[in-house]
């Protein structure tokens, strides 16, 4: 069954394919319904149901709180329309994707360590591979219920490929079937790419951030920005913080790419300061967040920040670059919880 | 009666003043999550709810009370002189 579902200031109606949700269908249809992370943990995609019926995948979404649920607040990316729908949601032009989603087969090629929990997995899809450095796809595992968002760390690409840097989660039913370790068998779904915290061309030099698992899209922006025709006296400063010195990586990733050292550099911080100190860690301690407001000092407001990692340090991050007057249109990151 | 109004400084971020059942609240106008106006939101229960997506800071403290907002806004604490509200900036 194909919905239809119709915006209720009238603007738009799309189709809502079945088995989609309200959110992606949208997108797809090229429509900029606001969202940021896709899978229900950041709130940014909520609506009201005006007329029609839809099935709720995961009612306990942290995206919505009380107070949302009591004035029946939904999820659009948690929502698979069981009729024609109407629904009421702000749509706006910066959530328009950049490139098209599709959901498609993808089968597994390799797998390389990259740190002791994490490791760089590859996927191969049928078609070429379109996305913007620093977007994300969602991938179905078999027996994993909700689809998890993997952000990629390679760049766009005619062979299909799909590179992703997953660090382990100690018992996650995902992470069972990634590190298992994964069967070349094993049937996996790829729908994307999403997300909005991806490359923007522009004057202002660059600074990406990341930590744990956010090395892959941040990755992929310092690939993007040494591959792009961009002005050459654009700077990128790549900062990587890890809780210890065993969690520190992406350097060797970045010291092939062209101009490194030079127009690229890299940066990193342990903030475990035992862990440190028994490692002989020789560089800076302390959260990454401090490190990059020590570095970047005074004006941090003439950068354009990228950033992604566990919630902590993203929230560090956000509220370090608040307090520095750094406008919101020259941070671009991805909230997951 | 609960109302805000927005407040354009020259030279600063614009704030919000609120009045909550006739006491005075000031905070950032702007939205921590997007660019979104505050004073454009809806006031309930001594919370703000933004325009854009629903996130909520509370007015008194500015402390972020509903997704996807998690970053505080500044609460100012206001005083009033002579008919005039007036708040402290110490510019940071």
């Amino acid at each position: 069954m194909i919905a239809t579902v119709r915006l209720a200031d009238g603007s738009v109606a799309f189709p809502c394919a079945a088995g989609d949700n309200l959110l992606h269908a949208g997108l797809r249809a090229g429509i900029g319904l606001p969202y940021e992370c896709s899978v229900g943990s950041c709130g940014t995609c909520k609506y009201e149901l005006l007329d029609g019926r839809v099935e709720t995948l995961w009612a306990e979404a942290p995206g919505l709180g009380e107070r949302d649920r009591r004035k029946g607040r939904r999820l659009a990316c948690q929502s698979r329309p069981l009729t024609d729908c109407t629904i009421n949601l702000r749509p706006g032009a910066a959530y328009v994707l950049p490139v098209p989603a599709a959901r498609q087969r993808v089968a597994f090629l390799a797998s390389e360590p990259v740190t002791h929990d994490m490791r760089e997995f590859r996927f191969r899809a049928a078609a070429p591979a379109r996305f913007v450095p620093g977007q994300y796809a969602l991938l179905e595992l078999p027996g994993v219920g909700a689809r998890r968002a993997y952000s990629m760390c390679n760049l766009a690409n005619a062979e299909g490929d799909w590179h992703f840097h997953i660090r382990a989660v100690p018992g996650g039913r995902a992470s069972r079937i990634l590190f298992g370790p994964l069967d070349e068998r094993t049937e996996v779904v790829l729908d994307g790419p999403f997300g909005l915290a991806y490359l923007r061309e522009g004057p202002r030099d660059i600074v990406c951030v990341a930590g744990g698992s956010g090395l892959s899209p941040m990755v992929a922006i310092a690939r993007g920005f040494a591959a792009g025709k961009g002005h050459p006296a654009r700077r990128l400063h790549f900062f990587f913080g890890g809780r210890t010195p065993a969690d520190i990586c992406g350097e060797s990733l970045l010291a092939v790419l062209p101009g490194y050292g030079e127009r690229l550099t890299y940066h990193a911080a342990v903030s475990d300061p035992e862990a440190a100190r028994a490692a002989g860690w020789p560089g800076p301690t302390g959260f990454v967040h401090t490190l990059v407001e020590a570095a970047l000092a005074p004006n941090l407001a003439r950068f354009e920040f990228y950033f992604a990692g566990p919630p902590p340090m993203a929230e560090a991050m956000q509220r370090m670059l608040v307090a520095n007057s750094v406008p919101s249109a020259q941070v671009h990151f991805d909230r997951f919880f | 009666m609960d109302g805000v109004i927005k407040i354009e400084v020259p030279g600063r971020p614009p704030l919000a003043a609120f009045n909550l059942d006739g006491t005075f609240y000031v905070t950032d106008d702007t939205c921590t999550h997007g660019e979104a106006s505050l004073s454009e939101g809806v006031i309930e229960d001594g919370l703000i709810e933004c325009p854009f997506h629903q996130g909520c800071f509370e007015i008194a403290t500015g402390r972020p009370a509903a997704a996807p907002c998690t970053v505080p806004i500044r609460a100012y604490r206001p005083v009033i002189e002579r008919d005039l509200l007036h708040i402290e900036d110490d510019g940071a």
